[in-house]
């Protein structure tokens, strides 16, 4: 049953969305969810034992966006022409129900308090001649302080597993010693370690590092979160990330938060509606409503509402602010604008060690949000003076289950055959006694990485494609070099037989063939200064008071951590505004 | 014996109606009792290669994953078959790539821009090789002795080599991946028989199940594999 | 034959308790009890097809001589019962006979129906005409063959089997509240309709708990087997508190079961919104009903999980499959994940005589009905597509005798392959059970297989 004349329209059924569609119908509004994918559900998708088929899965990318219908472009500087990402390979955005929140691995981090303030941080420390030229390292505009209860809150929902360090200032338990003080403990308690973890936990210590258990969205017990919806306990089957979890352990929009939604006659979801774009008034400074694609029917339909709320992921969002001209377009040639300014992503290397052939690592055994991370080198947790680069990354290990078609593709490791003689000797050696260390770390935002709409390339309903322009800049290659190299001592640490340090090199341009992460940012960034953001401090447009985006679009910088987290906070921070003042008195809630 | 039909139950029917893209669409089942049906120790017909397409495939998939005393090769394995599947899947027929227009080329960096689905990718790179074979050294690619089958494809991979408008390499790359696919996937795809790739690397499979043995230090897994279909090696 | 069935209305129709003046029933406040009735009668579950509107009918009912379908129920002048007066209404629900004077088909459990109160359906007729939306959409003919499509052999079952319709008479030395549970259950509930055995003539085997077969567990109906709810403490609901029937009714799960089948749709559409006093009062009464002897008694076996501890996977023993497909989630201890994955030790849905019910759930699967307090629709695969009819006989005789589960007999290949062929809503014919001999011609219902458990919703249709 559709509703028709909404308070709220939702685009996007994803984390982002399922959030602000919960906080808008607790406050009473009825809202439309638009999802341009199809219904996803764990009692389909989910289905054991056919969902945990690596080649339906992660290879052939079962829940990820079908790229036949649309894309982006892609190119290295802005003096190229871009060409098309026609196959899913450095970053996997998600589509239907859930969106990347169903198959995601459940990484559930909060920021670093100085990622949140990283200008202000930087200036303070190393002065403002630190700050290489071309480099846009721009505050947030909210402190991790304010976001604190909308972090808490979404780990309740979330039942993110952890373990605590500092909570209200008391030290609770050997949590991330680097993690600022928390209002309360995590719902649950933190995942155990695989084998692989526990060696690294031994060797970072043991390097006088200081390990701790990545916090993670998969239950580690059976959960009830506060909407009453269920979680069953991970029982480490390493079919996660890129999969629906079929014990209901990992966090997704469709376990936690839809159940909860769906049985409110104030909330409605059409699947198959692509939306073409925001409608404005005469004015361009109210939002209408939406037109969307019914793609069952190919008819364009137009749906009105007092407040649209974009969530449809990072560059899904830039891209409708750009079609419907929602804030001024960034201007590479002029650097005027900002929609599609400070476009970022993550900056992250493998390293691998080699255990002896007693040591078995059982790879395929894992949970995609657990692990154990060392923070000693990232953020501002160590002196940037002397080294000449912003940034850092923390540095973990992530098994998330390793099948064998992956494997395949690292076969024996750097310089080991590919294929062929000698080939399956070194990787059926790796797959059962190699572990692999990540340095995943953070990606500046620059003046000549940005996102705008392509001139040649249209998708499939007629609409041109966004362009990216990226590539990897000298800064964030100095800081992930410096990085690995403090893998050494723990490589050492772990008496490995041999190990391979996974360092970028200069020069190296971005390859759209290799996986990276999906953690783009940016390019309608948050902050305090309509020259240099495109949302104020509660992701509200600047320019156009009804239309919030919420994503990871409003971070002004990708940070070494996985960004779910703070997308959650911040989805709830801006709800709570939403709640709280907006609606009361809709219109700017910064005055400036 | 399984059964023999699998027409999906109305409750999951229903589901298909309401628009999932899920394995339980009928098309993916069809492609499933197919595989099942099909007996391993009698020989596969192709669907999609010629007999000559064929007998290339037999040749290079087994010198990208030789039989040796590490294990079972490509044709132990049917990765032939397996790729020949794949060409009749929405992969094979190019329905999972932007496969809209212009077509330019680029610097490798910025990914595929051929106009060409996987299936005439092997139609065309085949084809294109075994010219190639002829004439570097006047036959057919499978008519080579393997180390100038493994020639061939070292210089496809190192790029030096252009068949037609598709760079060797992209066709190499092409070729390897699949293959790894077919040596490693689930055996309801055709390939993996007898779960051979996966004894290999030690892999239980689809078992997904692993609470019991996290906190396990140092063994290996003691369970061999087991696949979707329950099939046990 | 005419004549025939008017005499019988007016006979009936003099038998009916006369009921309250068909005035005030606009009222809101009884139009919001009446839907508080419908709710207990839960009308909407079976007078509602899959993704249809409420109360237009056209839900299939699977007979072995064909199909019948739901009629509408909005008060629709012209395609459902705008033109009934509370008598027409009353006499269909208590009397089971329509307003033209056909008898309805016993899908419409009106036996039980015969001891609602006035009151109540005095509420029910005003939410009906007052409460409920019409709906213009004609009844789906029967889909019956002649000779089996004639229906005065319908009329001859209820003179014979139904129950004089008459005011409810609790149970003498009942405390109030089981009363109270007692009325819901019998009247408006229904729950003897799937829960008690039926006799030859398919009809209730018993109406009261003073007798032992009262709710007692019924036949199989589309497969499902409805468990006892006396307080057997192996087969029924003796090891169950008060607290675990009420929390089951409003939730649809408990530390120990999880609803299945038919039931699915009883929580979501009907019981998960009674009144926590009301779940209680149900409660209570099954808990105090008179004992029945018990079958046996449950010890909880701990060799089964040591033994599966160093059992491979396989596919070729029960306990191999149990590990391989089963223990992921229900646990080598037998003990599952509380309200979510139901616990199969000592589960009384597995020791049933009739296997039917865990054979259902392993070949189809099932999802738990989303409800308002607990709104996870946690699903179980179905495993028709990975086990054979040999292999899953042989992990369903597994579990059944597991843990110190103690079922009787054993389930053969040939049961289930039958049951493989089949979609959840298609009815088999038995189970091992002997067939009651009735030839060609029966008044209808008739035999085995006659089913009185429409399609379920749960899982086909969103929550609501």
């Amino acid at each position: 049953m559709s509703i028709k004349n909404p308070d709220a329209i939702v685009v996007g059924a994803g984390w982002a969305g399922a959030i602000l569609a919960k906080e808008l119908t607790e406050a009473g509004l009825s809202v439309v969810m638009l999802e341009r994918g199809p219904e996803r559900t764990t009692a389909v998708e989910g289905a054991y034992p056919d969902s945990v088929d690596e080649l339906r899965g992660a290879v052939r990318h079962r829940l990820f966006q079908n790229m036949a219908k649309t894309t982006v472009t892609v190119r290295n500087t802005p003096d190229q022409t871009a060409l098309p990402y026609r196959q899913l390979a450095a970053f996997l955005p998600g589509e239907g129900v859930g969106g990347a929140g169903l198959h995601w691995s459940g990484v559930h981090f909060r920021a670093a308090a100085e990622d949140l303030t990283l200008r202000s941080t930087v200036v303070e420390r190393y002065g403002e001649k630190f700050i290489p030229e071309g480099m846009n390292l721009q505050d947030y505009g909210v402190t991790y302080d304010e976001l604190e209860p909308f972090y808490d809150k979404a780990e309740k929902v979330f039942g993110t597993a952890g373990t605590a360090y500092k909570v209200n200032g008391q030290v609770v338990g050997d949590g991330n010693v680097f993690a600022p003080s928390r209002s309360d403990d995590f719902p649950l308690p933190a995942l155990k370690d695989v084998y692989s973890a526990h060696l690294f936990r031994g060797a970072a210590k043991e390097a006088g590092y200081h390990p701790y258990s990545l916090p993670a969205a998969n239950a580690s017990a059976q959960y009830t979160n506060p909407y009453g919806v269920q979680m069953g306990p991970c029982n480490f089957c390493g079919f996660c990330s890129g999969y629906d979890c079929y014990m209901y352990s990992k966090a997704s929009p469709n376990v936690n938060i839809l159940p909860a939604l769906r049985g409110n006659p104030n909330f409605s979801m059409l699947t198959g509606a692509y939306v073409l774009r925001v409608n404005l008034d005469d004015d361009k400074k109210r939002a209408t409503g939406v037109t969307y694609l019914d793609l069952a029917t190919n008819k364009e339909v137009t749906l009105n509402a007092d407040l649209v709320i974009l969530s449809a992921f990072q560059f899904h969002n830039v891209h409708l602010m750009l079609l419907s001209g929602i804030g001024q377009p960034y201007d590479y040639a002029k650097n005027e604008g900002v929609v599609g300014r400070n476009f970022v992503y993550q900056t992250i290397t493998t390293s691998r060690a080699w255990l002896s052939e007693k040591q078995f690592t059982n790879q395929f055994i894992g949970t995609g949000g657990g692990g154990v991370a060392i923070d000693d080198f990232n953020c501002m947790n160590f002196d940037h003076g002397p080294l000449g680069f912003v940034g850092g990354s923390p540095i973990w290990v992530n098994q998330a289950g390793v099948k064998p078609i992956a494997a395949s593709g690292t076969g024996g490791g750097h310089g080991a055959p590919r294929w062929g003689e000698g080939y399956k000797k070194g990787l059926v050696n790796t797959y059962k006694h190699a572990v692999a260390i990540d340095a995943h770390g953070s990606n500046m935002a620059y003046h000549d990485i940005f996102l705008d709409l392509d001139p040649t390339w249209k998708n499939a309903y007629g609409v041109p494609l966004l362009r990216m322009t990226f590539t990897w800049k000298d800064n964030d290659v100095r800081m992930n070099r410096y990085v690995v190299g403090k893998i050494e001592p723990i490589m050492k640490a772990l008496g490995a037989e041999k190990y391979e340090l996974g360092m970028k090199k200069y020069g190296d341009p971005f390859d759209t063939r290799f996986y990276q992460t999906t953690h783009l940012g940016g390019g309608a960034v948050m902050g305090t200064d309509p020259k240099t953001s495109a949302l104020n401090r509660y992701l509200q447009s600047w320019d156009v008071s009804n239309v919030f985006v919420i994503g990871s679009n409003a971070f002004p910088q990708g940070m070494g951590y996985n960004p779910t987290g703070t997308v959650a906070a911040l989805a709830y921070w801006t709800a709570h505004h939403i709640r709280t003042t907006y609606l009361k008195n809709p219109g700017p809630l910064v005055q400036l | 014996m399984p059964p023999s039909h699998l027409v999906p139950s109305r409750r999951t029917f229903v589901k298909g109606l309401l628009g999932t893209t899920s394995f339980w669409l009928f098309s993916g089942h069809q492609g499933w009792s197919d595989a099942l049906a099909s007996n391993a120790d009698s020989p596969y017909s192709p669907a999609y290669f010629t007999a000559a397409e064929w007998r290339f495939l037999q040749a290079a998939c087994e010198r990208i994953f030789p039989h040796d005393d590490v294990g079972p090769g490509a044709l132990d394995l049917a990765v032939p078959e397996f790729i020949d599947r794949q060409m009749n899947t929405s992969y094979g027929r190019g329905e999972d790539w932007f496969m809209a227009g212009p077509f330019q080329d680029g610097p490798a960096n910025l990914g595929y821009q051929l106009p060409l689905a996987p299936r005439d990718l092997y139609r065309h790179g085949i084809a294109a090789t075994d010219s190639y074979a002829r004439q570097q050294h006047g036959k057919a690619f499978a008519d080579l002795a393997a180390t100038d089958q493994v020639a061939i494809l070292t210089a496809l991979e190192g790029g030096a080599v252009t068949l037609g408008n598709v760079p060797g390499r992209t066709f190499f790359e092409q070729l390897r991946t699949n293959t790894m696919e077919g040596a490693f996937s689930d055996p309801i795809h055709g390939g993996n028989r007898h779960l051979g790739g996966w004894v290999m690397l030690g892999f239980p499979g689809a078992r997904a199940d692993f609470m019991d043995w996290v906190d396990q230090y140092g063994p290996a897994y003691p369970f061999g594999p087991v696949s979707i279909s329950g099939e046990t090696a | 034959m005419k004549t025939f069935s008017l005499a019988l209305a007016a006979t009936l129709a003099l038998a009916t308790a006369p009921v309250a003046l068909a005035e005030g029933l606009d009222d809101p406040d009884l139009v919001k009890q009446g839907a508080y009735v419908a709710r207990t009668g839960d009308c909407v579950a079976c007078h509602t097809s899959l993704h249809g509107r409420a109360f237009a009918g056209g839900l299939k009912i699977s007979t072995p001589v064909g199909t019948i379908y739901s009629t509408n129920i909005t008060p629709d002048p012209q395609t459902g019962i705008g033109t009934y007066s509370l008598e027409d209404f009353t006499r269909a629900i208590r009397a089971g006979i329509r307003k033209d004077g056909a008898t309805l088909y016993p899908a419409m459990p009106y036996p039980s129906f015969a001891h609602m109160s006035d009151s109540d359906i005095r509420a029910l007729y005003a939410y009906f005409m007052h409460g409920v939306a019409p709906v213009n959409q004609p009844d789906h003919p029967v889909d019956i063959s002649w000779p089996m499509s004639m229906r005065w052999p319908l009329a001859v079952w209820r003179m014979v089997y139904a129950p004089k319709p008459g005011p409810f008479v609790p149970t003498p030395g009942e405390d109030a509240v089981a009363a109270r549970g007692e009325y819901l259950v019998t009247a408006p509930g229904h729950c003897g309709a799937c829960h008690t055995p039926r006799g030859m003539g398919m009809q209730e085997k018993s109406l009261a708990a003073t007798d032992a077969s009262y709710l007692s567990g019924g036949a199989p109906i589309d497969n499902w087997v409805a468990p006892s709810l006396r307080n057997d403490p192996v087969q029924g609901l003796g090891t169950w508190s008060e607290d675990d029937i009420a929390l089951f009714l409003k939730t649809g799960r408990t530390d120990h079961a999880a609803v299945f089948g038919g039931m699915g749709d009883v929580v979501a559409w009907s019981t998960q919104h009674l009144t926590d006093e009301d779940l209680h009062a149900i409660a209570h009464y099954l808990k105090t009903a008179p004992g029945v002897p018990a079958s046996g008694h449950y010890t909880y076996d701990p060799s089964t999980a040591q033994t599966l501890a160093s059992t491979a996977p396989s596919n070729s023993s029960g306990a191999g499959i149990y590990v391989a497909q089963c223990a992921i989630c229900h646990q080598n201890d037998g003990s599952g994940v509380a309200r979510m994955f139901p616990p199969l030790a000592g589960n009384p849905v597995l020791q049933t005589q009739n296997p039917a019910s865990i054979v259902n759930v392993v070949v189809h699967g099932g999802v738990l009905p989303p409800t308002n307090w607990a709104p996870s629709a946690v699903a179980m695969p179905g495993y028709q597509h990975a086990l054979t009819p040999e292999q899953v006989a042989m992990v369903v005789d597994y579990v059944r005798h597991a843990w110190g589960n103690s079922a009787a007999g054993t389930v053969s290949t040939g049961d289930i392959r039958r049951f493989a062929s089949v979609t959840p809503s298609e009815s088999t014919a038995g189970w091992n059970t002997a067939s009651n001999g009735w030839g060609f011609l029966h008044p209808q219902p008739y035999g085995e297989g006659w089913t009185f458990s429409p399609e379920t919703h749960t899982g086909a249709d969103e929550a609501q």
